[in-house]
């Protein structure tokens, strides 16, 4: 049951986690934090899904991971997103579109 | 470049794992540091800070996991894990891994085994060029009875044809034929064959040349193509030997090629030699005694093969509707003509074995289901140290696959040894295949059968044994005892178990009633105490008839004066030995019916005195005598088949017949009735047979028949040293008792029975060590229970009776279900019976009777120790 949830979620955790890096190289809580933020707190990213889901989305190799120093000098791994998650960015938010659209279709029929 | 990565990445995650948990980690508890100064900066203590991070962190280990888990090195990483893992469990288990490696060793080897050789005789095709596109061709009449091709319907096939590159034709059967001018006589095997036999077949000799249409059309021509084997042992490989002469029973061949080594075509023959128009093979239409091979063109399949030979032989029924009406020629598969004699055989063996591995695997399945019980405080501790349940399952299935795998390495040598004893006892020898071995194929096919057995044993124990509550697990694996799902599980293992085999057995048990049937067949002579064997005369040293006569005439008494014997005979054909020749027959004052229309016999000409010697009882009238010869009037004997078919009720001595295609151009008359005998085979019904006189028909090479009150094979010696004396160009061939030709017969039948006895016991056997591990596992299980019978009084008599209708109530629903299945079973092998019913009452009471014996074999041992149970060591831990 569970499992049916995660997944359905984990293609959205992807997109959410590629338009975050997008915009600006995060370590790892910083992505829970902005996605948290940014819908107002409607998706918690917990480290359980976090993790799992960078080290995917490095080893396709949209995303990259560097060592540097936090905003206040600690040392975090820092992810990047790499030419090939942009391209894989516009192809998700095209889908995303996509269903938008059709799932609205449906709530609006009469 | 995103492959190239992906390669990049599963060779990290492989060959640096470490480095990469070691960042996983790094990485971890930065992210916790981070969180932490997060908290303490929206004013929480550090403690407090700490605590909260943590929480929502989760289990490290468990997120850790989690993220090794999406590697795509970690199956493979795993892997290795798990196979490490495997060994170090299953050696800490020596006594539980060797009794299932055993169990499935003999269960895969044997597996193996059969399908190498099925491998090799059904589906790996022949060792011709493009195979799938020849066939061979028989004659039907009215649609049934496939038998010989006459030569002139062939030759008009051959015409007229459109779908075949070639058609050629080879004998129904080979001739024995007597070579001299060497240093003694030999005897070989020849066959006559078109010219274009080869051509069709696309193999050329080594040396010399192949036949040519020319060859055939001269006739004159006498020329032979030899075996690779006789032109090493006859001409020592010499290539000069094309192009010289030799003699076979008289008549001079010119040799022009000699066949590859190794290359045999349906028959094994020393000789090839031409159908021309000298032969007389089939001069008419109604006369058949070819085989008919093609090859079709390559746009050409065969149901267009059949609608156009069809359609040809349409052509010929109106033409000769005398001979031809309803005759039409049948084209079958090459490869499946070879095969058809033991594709059933093979494959009831292939189906047994595949069921001996399925009883197998339900014991080994049996085994890891009562060690996934004990094991389950395990699984649970892994569980709750972050394993998923999916990597458990894999762990799981690992440990099993290992386990088989390692079986199927045993099995390997299980299935040479078994290859090698049993499959040479196998009727394949005759069907001009290579010998099997164990090969590529076989080995890709045992890994198959191991991993498939693998996970087959593997996958319902370790879906059972990791779908646990670990809180639960731990909590109590103490005192867990078995769940009602587990039993119920190997409880379904046995009835099935106890089902397979009770269909085997049954299945076994009509084959074996068969071959006793078959054995006590009544052949209608008695095959004991005769030595039998070819003589043949080379036709120019005995030109005339009263020469021939003379020869075999003073053979016989010289025979019959050496001691030990105490009859002798000759006979054109050799029962049960030469097969075939059945002539139409008909009262001669009767008009000749038509060829469709006759009634056909063996047609056989004898000695006087053949009746007597082979012990074929005379029903009326007399045998062939001395004064039978070539200047009287012509005699036949009847089979009472043939008289019943002939004259009715009435009595033939003193009427007259007729023989179609027979040398002797008038009526014979009817002198004598004897009983019927099984000429052609013991599975056939007896034949209806004629007997001529040898003096007043003829022939250069008959069968000779000696009874000896002794053992046939010593006077072996004692007959051929007379041949030779009397003639050295003469021969005493192929000599063997006529006990061992009977058993011939048979020995295909036997071993093939023999080998399902064979595996129905392994399988009885299995079965029992099934039911014996789960009664005894319960004994154990129950011991406190027992204990506390006992104390209240319970004798061992009622807890043996417990124990034993504890078995019953698993091997009943297995035993009906076995008898259900038998049938069917039964009625897919109806061919290989003989003599009785596939309902046949005694299998299946036997097969009752012996599983019975076998549920009180197996439960007795865990009934005694129930009844051992200390009733003092009980209560006290109670």
């Amino acid at each position: 049951m569970a499992d049916g949830k995660t997944d359905l979620l984990r293609g959205t955790l992807d997109m959410l986690i590629l338009k975050t890096l997008s915009l600006q190289p995060l370590h790892g809580l910083g992505v829970s934090q902005r996605i948290e933020q940014v819908t107002g707190g409607v998706f918690q990213v917990k480290p359980g899904s976090l993790f799992p889901a960078l080290h995917r989305l490095e080893q396709e190799g949209w995303i990259e991971g560097s060592w540097g120093e936090s905003a206040n000098n600690r040392r975090a791994k820092y992810y990047t997103l790499t030419a090939a998650g942009r391209r894989r960015l516009g192809e998700e938010k095209r889908n995303w579109a996509q269903v938008v659209l059709a799932i609205t279709k449906v709530l609006e029929a009469t | 470049m995103r492959a190239y990565r992906r390669i990049i990445s599963t060779f990290r995650s492989l060959f640096r794992k470490e480095e990469l948990d070691r960042d996983l980690d790094e990485e971890l508890a930065s992210y916790l540091e981070l969180l932490t100064a997060e908290k303490v900066r929206a004013g929480m203590s550090l403690e407090q800070a700490r605590r909260e991070a943590r929480l929502e962190l989760g289990g490290v280990e468990q997120v850790k996991e989690k993220v090794r888990e999406r590697r795509v090195g970690y199956l493979i990483d795993t892997f290795f894990h798990d196979l490490r893992y495997a060994a170090r469990t299953l050696r800490k288990n020596v006594g539980f891994t060797a009794v299932a490696i055993v169990i499935l060793a003999i269960g895969i080897g044997a597996s193996t085994a059969l399908f190498t050789t099925i491998h090799a005789v059904l589906l790996r095709s022949i060792p011709f060029d493009e195979p799938d596109r020849l066939v061979v061709g028989r004659k039907t009449m009215d649609g049934r009875v496939a038998g010989p091709v006459s030569r002139v319907d062939y030759l008009d096939y051959r015409e007229l044809t459109e779908s075949f590159e070639e058609l050629a034709a080879l004998g129904w059967f080979t001739q024995s034929r007597t070579m001299t001018g060497g240093r003694e006589a030999q005897l070989l095997r020849a066959i006559f064959v078109t010219w274009n036999l080869f051509k069709t077949l696309k193999v050329d000799p080594i040396v010399g040349r192949s036949f040519l249409l020319e060859d055939e059309q001269q006739g004159d021509g006498n020329v032979v193509l030899i075996d690779h084997g006789l032109w090493q042992t006859r001409f020592g490989g010499e290539p000069g030997a094309v192009g010289s002469t030799i003699h076979l029973d008289g008549f001079a061949y010119t040799i022009i090629g000699v066949m590859p080594r190794g290359f045999r075509f349906l028959f094994d023959v020393d000789v090839w030699h031409l159908i021309d128009r000298d032969v007389p093979i089939d001069r008419t239409r109604d006369s058949h005694s070819l085989l008919v091979v093609g090859r079709m063109k390559p746009s050409v399949q065969i149901e267009q093969a059949v609608v156009e030979t069809g359609a040809i032989a349409a052509g010929l029924a109106e033409a000769y509707p005398e001979t031809n009406r309803g005759k039409s020629l049948w084209l079958t598969d090459l490869h499946q003509f070879m095969v058809r004699g033991v594709s059933l055989n093979l494959q009831l063996l292939m189906a047994t074995t595949a069921l001996v591995l399925l009883i197998a695997c339900a014991n080994v399945a049996g085994l890891l289901l009562a060690r996934g019980e004990r094991r389950a405080s395990e699984i649970a501790m892994r569980a709750a140290l972050g394993a998923s349940r999916s990597r458990l399952l894999r762990q799981l299935l690992t440990e099993s696959v290992v386990l088989t795998c390692t079986a199927g390495l045993l099995g390997i040598g299980v299935a040479y040894l078994l290859q090698d004893g049993l499959l040479r006892l196998l009727p394949i020898g005759g069907l001009g295949l290579e010998r099997p071995l164990v090969n590529s194929a076989a080995l890709a096919f045992t890994l198959g059968v191991s991993i498939a057995s693998g996970l087959l044993v593997g996958v319902i124990p370790a879906l059972r044994g990791t779908a646990l509550h670990p809180a639960r697990q731990l909590g109590s694996a103490r005192l867990f005892s078995q769940g009602a799902p587990s039993r119920r599980l190997q409880r379904t293992y046995v009835v099935m178990q106890v089902a397979i085999s009770i269909a085997l057995v049954v299945g076994s048990g009509t084959l074996i009633r068969s071959l006793a049937q078959l054995s006590a067949v009544d052949l209608g002579f008695d095959p004991r105490g005769l030595l039998t064997g070819e003589v043949g005369i080379q036709e120019d040293d005995y030109a005339t008839p009263a020469e021939r006569d003379l020869f075999f005439g003073s053979l016989l008494e010289e025979v019959q004066a050496l001691p030990g014997v105490s009859s002798a005979a000759l006979i054109s054909k050799l029962p049960l030995r030469d097969l075939g020749t059945d002539w139409p027959v008909w009262p001669a004052d009767q008009p000749p019916p038509t060829n469709q229309a006759s009634f056909f016999a063996m047609a056989r000409w004898v000695s006087p005195g053949y009746f007597e010697t082979t012990g074929i009882p005379l029903v009326r009238g007399r045998d062939i005598s001395e004064s039978d010869g070539a200047n009287s009037y012509p005699v036949i004997v009847l089979s009472e088949i043939a008289a019943r078919s002939l004259f009715g009720e009435s009595d033939p001595v003193g009427r007259t017949v007729r023989v179609r295609f027979s040398p002797v151009d008038q009526p014979f008359l009817v002198i004598g009735v004897v009983g019927d005998i099984r000429l052609n085979g013991l599975r056939r019904a007896p034949d209806a047979a004629m007997y001529m006189s040898a003096r007043q028909v003829g022939g250069s090479s008959m069968g000779l028949i000696v009874r000896t009150s002794g053992d046939p094979r010593r006077l072996v010696s004692a007959v051929d040293d007379l041949v030779e004396r009397k003639d050295p160009n003469v021969l005493f061939a192929r000599p063997a008792s006529m006990a061992s030709v009977v058993d011939g017969w048979q020995a295909g039948f036997r071993v093939v029975v023999t080998a399902l006895s064979l595996f129905s016991t392994v399988a009885l056997i299995l079965t029992a060590v099934g039911l014996y591990g789960v009664l005894a596992y319960h004994v154990n299980q129950r011991a406190n229970e027992i204990g506390i019978r006992l104390a209240v009084g319970a004798s061992s008599g009622q807890l043996v009776r417990m124990i034993l209708g504890q078995g019953w109530t698993m091997v009943g629903p297995g035993l009906l279900l076995g008898l259900l299945a038998a049938y069917p079973a039964t009625l897919l092998i109806r061919p290989l019976l003989y003599g009785i019913e596939p309902l046949d009452a005694p299998a299946y009471i036997a097969a009752i009777g012996i599983i019975a014996l076998v549920t009180t074999l197996a439960a007795s041992l865990p009934a005694r120790r129930a009844t051992r149970v200390n009733v003092v060591d009980v209560l006290a831990k109670q």
